[in-house]
């Protein structure tokens, strides 16, 4: 008689429940690809809660939600014993993702669960977002499922194309302009994407990074929409008593064979493995690094050169980076090195031709204008 | 053991720098040196911001760099390196113009490393630019301690230190970005015999500290990454192999909730909801010698795979590449080629992205008068465009020749250089797929007298640069003479050098353009060590009507000066 009594009590109550409780899901078409970054933007997903009709508390629900692709397949979903309870007081009540969506509760399958541990992100594709409200212990369904689409694609950022990595430009070229070159923003987004060029001169003694982190830069502009952008540098490049050597293209080529790293430096390093910056004097009273970035261990042949590092920043229409909380959070795209060979009116040239040997490409680079 | 060994080491060390000092005095070798950098903009008309400095107006920067040699096996390299003013426009000290203590020393734009060293055992004190491996440790400076000890073949390394320090978001004037403070630590372990081979694991660990700042930087979370590789190298005669391989686990945002589902790596790293865990590899295998070389080398990183260490590292990515040279008729010409491509998103995450890539330069000396050089590079990159109807397709190719005459008599030669370039950049309209060209044109002379019995050392050129983009029509045509000069003075201890530039520019049809550029360089020889060396530079540049207002201009002006004293006790 008690069970009974319980029971009907009960089913009065999810009566109620049901006839009180409504949810409206919000979620943006085009969300960003890191599911915990859903967290940080309310704009991403919001689900409005209304209680009405009621003078106290609903009763202790959970929200289940599912992820779908568009054949309807459920890809994931809410562990709803492990979910936490919600009781919603009456009028609106405003969650966001990171009640809705629970990353910690939630359970995906197959190859998106390997996608998530992988990258935080689920393949590139269209999705279906269902929530609903459900009642324990047995999760019935308290409102009916809300739904709504988006598409995820992770917004790669722009890959820089010319000068290319190491290029070492002629400085007679390089006084009246620099042609840089990238790839865009993809996927494109809807507004065009603001492109921040900026360039920055390695003073001595200091590695590329260090460069791009310390320096100010010589050109900062940004440029919308467009993929390339020719710079006027109205700088002059004399050779100067601190300038680096680098290598020609031969040995550039050797040490980058041996082993290279993308990231426009030459991973070779001295023969113990480790490249502090220890930093080396050479005969030239030229300060060198033993990073490998650019210099090399074995100096020659080398030319001395103004090293230069170059990033690209994507901006969205506000002129926020457009990968805010992924990677480095600058949206700044991997940085490329280049020099410039100063232009050379220096008594290096006084050699009488027939004393001078035939060395192929290292007197190339000395004579080539 | 590692602190016996360290103790033995730091005894062992001692003794004999004590009994060495007797027989041979301490030698000191290095720089010493301070300059001064001044940047002056004067804008017309007054209150116009069209134009941004682009230098410090005033920066200080010292260098001090001694070797201290007390015996043939000890030996303290320092590195001091730096600035009395921060000038941080990118990364985590975005802005920062009062810094306090921690800040300053860790600041990039500062060096204060001091590495003794003995033998095998080095201790690295300070900042450290430490990169162990490819895939590892990273490209950022650490201030801290640690070591680097090569007893035979063994490698043990360890270091630990701040990479950052905290600094408060503020989006005021000046803004600053802001950053939590960052701790690291790296080891290594291995065994390497130099020239032969190279066995080594290496773990490279990076934590935020989330309450390091009261006002959190906007567009980033505190962040912890843990990495573990293991390389190998080994050379074979003239063949080389170089593989190595990595794995990430990393926590974009340690604000996230802790999760039993996502895989951890204790003790090293507790998994939170947003923490990754990929892979990267790399492997290069190749034949060097004198005249022919080849070698390949491809290049995997994960979408996940992210280090602390490499802050701007871009993943999701397979790299390879084909390089060779060749060195043909008695080393006169020279062959310098490579291709290969990119594939973006191999984890299916992003839309697939693939860029083509090859290089050639070709060069060849035909005789003492006469040498040709002749490059091509190509770049292609495609992509599909999410929801637009055609994929970007863009692809840059770029032709050079570039003759040289030389000629001569008794008294002079003369090397005159002729220079023609052409690229052509193809980009496909993602919404109509029609595909626009923008072609360069540029040629430049020069000419290069070179006397053999005078000291000045002049040299002229034009140059010629038309630039035209068809949608929406840009054409950028710069017309530039320019000469130089360069001779010594005052007994040969000063070194002269000058250089005047005059460029004419035109937009479309805006009117011209003009820009004039006047520089010259001093070095002084005062002593035999101490040198006196200025930089003075100037740039006059005059807008046509293509902004507004019509005729804006501006001076810019640079002037760097500096001492730099060489000094060696051991020459004494």
């Amino acid at each position: 008689m008690k069970n009974l009594l319980l029971f009907i009590g009960f089913c009065f109550a999810t009566l109620g429940t049901n006839a009180q409780l409504r949810i409206n899901l919000v979620v943006s078409s085009t969300p960003p690809s890191t599911l915990t970054e859903w967290a940080n933007k309310r704009e991403v997903l919001t689900l409005i809660v209304t209680l009405a009709g009621a003078t106290g508390g609903s009763p202790d629900v959970k929200i289940k939600t599912e992820i779908k692709t568009l054949d309807g397949t459920v890809i994931g979903t809410t562990d709803l014993v492990k979910a936490r309870s919600f009781r919603f007081q009456p009028g609106n009540t405003i969650l966001t993702a990171a009640e809705v969506l629970p990353l910690e509760h939630m359970i995906f399958s197959g190859k998106y669960r390997n996608a998530l541990d992988k990258t935080g992100k689920l393949p590139a594709d269209n999705y279906t977002i269902c929530v609903q409200l459900v009642l324990p212990p047995d999760f019935r369904p308290v409102t009916e499922p809300q739904c709504k689409n988006f598409y995820l694609a992770n917004t790669q950022l722009p890959v820089l194309m010319k000068p290319y990595d190491g290029e070492i430009l002629d400085g007679k070229i390089a006084q009246t302009a620099i042609t840089f070159r990238w790839t865009p923003v993809i996927p494109r987004l809807k507004e065009p994407t603001t492109y921040r060029i900026q360039v920055f001169e390695i003073l001595q003694n200091q590695t590329p990074l260090q460069a791009l982190r310390a320096n100010q830069p010589l050109l900062d502009k940004e440029v919308k929409g467009m993929t390339q952008y020719i710079w006027q540098p109205q700088l002059s490049f004399l050779p100067e008593a601190g300038d680096a050597q680098v290598e020609t293209p031969e040995m550039k080529w050797r040490n980058n064979n041996t082993m290279r790293s993308n990231r426009g430096e030459n991973s070779k390093t001295d023969s113990s493995g480790t490249d502090s910056v220890n930093l080396k004097w050479r005969n030239n009273n030229t300060m060198r690094s033993n990073r490998g970035d650019n210099l090399s261990v074995n100096p020659d042949p080398v030319v001395p050169v103004k090293r230069f590092t170059w990033t690209i920043q994507s901006l969205d229409p506000l002129g926020n980076p457009v990968n805010q909380t992924d990677g480095n959070g600058e949206s700044r795209s991997e940085p490329l090195q280049f020099s410039i060979q100063p232009v050379k009116n220096t008594p290096a040239n006084k050699e009488k031709p027939k004393d001078r040997p035939l060395k192929g490409i290292k007197d190339t680079i000395k004579t080539q204008v | 053991m590692l602190l016996c060994g360290l103790h033995a080491a730091a005894q062992d060390s001692i003794a004999n720098s004590i009994k060495e000092k007797v027989k041979e005095k301490t030698q000191v070798s290095g720089m010493l040196g301070i300059s001064y950098e001044g940047y002056g903009l004067d804008r017309n008309p007054n209150g116009w911001t069209g134009y941004l400095p682009r230098r410090p107006w005033n920066q200080v920067r010292f260098n001090f760099t001694p070797n201290f040699k007390f015996s043939k096996n000890f030996s303290m390299p320092v590195n001091f390196n730096f600035a009395a003013f921060p000038t941080n426009f990118a990364g985590p000290y975005s802005g920062i113009k009062n810094q306090n203590f921690g800040q300053y020393v860790t600041n990039p734009v500062n060096n204060f490393g001091i590495n003794p060293k003995y033998k095998w055992a080095e201790l690295q004190l300070g900042t450290q630019y430490l990169k162990y491996s490819d895939l590892s440790t990273g490209d950022i400076g650490i201030f801290g301690a640690g070591f680097d000890l090569r007893p035979k073949t063994l490698r043990f390394k360890f270091f630990n230190g701040i990479s950052q320090q905290a600094v408060n978001f503020f989006s005021g004037l000046p803004p600053t970005q802001g950053a939590y403070k960052r701790r690291n630590w790296m080891a290594q372990l291995g065994l390497e015999k130099e020239g032969s081979y190279l066995f080594a694991f290496n773990f490279s660990k990076g934590k935020d500290v989330s309450s390091s700042v009261t006002t959190p930087p906007a567009t980033i979370k505190p962040q912890e990454g843990f990495v573990m590789s293991v390389v190998s190298d080994v050379y074979v005669g003239k063949w080389y192999v170089k593989l190595e391989g990595a794995q990430s686990t990393f926590t974009k945002d340690l604000t996230t909730p802790l999760s039993p589902i996502v895989r951890s790596l204790k003790p090293f790293i507790d998994a939170h909801t947003s923490t990754v865990t990929d892979y990267a590899a790399q492997a290069a295998i190749g034949r060097r010698s004198p005249k022919f070389d080849i070698g390949i080398m491809a290049k995997y990183l994960g979408a996940g795979y992210q280090t602390t260490g490499y802050p701007y590292q871009q993943p999701d990515r397979f790299d390879y590449t084909l390089n060779t040279r060749l060195n043909l008729w008695k080393n006169k010409m020279n062959i310098v080629a490579s291709g290969g491509q990119r594939v973006n998103n191999v984890s299916n995450t992003a839309l697939k992205a693939r860029q083509f890539i090859g290089n050639l330069n070709w060069f060849t000396q035909f005789s003492d008068a006469f040498s040709l050089n002749v490059n091509y590079n190509n770049f292609g990159f495609q992509s599909a465009s999410g929801i637009n109807p055609y994929g970007i397709k863009n692809v840059s190719n770029d032709f050079g020749v570039n003759p040289t005459f030389t000629f001569s008599n008794t008294k002079m030669s003369h090397m005159i250089s002729l220079g023609y370039n052409f690229s052509l950049y193809d980009e496909r309209d993602v919404v109509t797929g029609l595909t626009t060209s923008n072609k360069t044109h540029m040629a430049l002379l020069t000419y290069v007298p070179v006397y053999f019995t005078r000291d000045i050392s002049p040299d002229f050129s034009i140059l010629y640069f038309y630039n035209r983009v068809p949608t929406p029509l840009i054409t950028t045509k710069l017309f530039t003479l320019s000469s130089g000069l360069s001779m010594p003075a005052a007994k040969k201890k000063m070194q002269l050098r000058g250089q005047l530039q005059y460029t004419i520019g035109k937009l479309n049809s805006f009117s011209n353009n003009n820009n004039f550029i006047a520089s010259c360089n001093v070095d002084y020889k005062l002593t035999k060590k101490l040198t006196w060396t200025t930089f003075l530079s100037t740039n006059k540049y005059k807008y046509g009507n293509e902004i507004n207002p019509s005729g804006a201009n501006y001076l810019e002006s640079t002037c760097r000066s500096g001492f730099q004293y060489r000094f060696d006790t051991k020459k004494n």
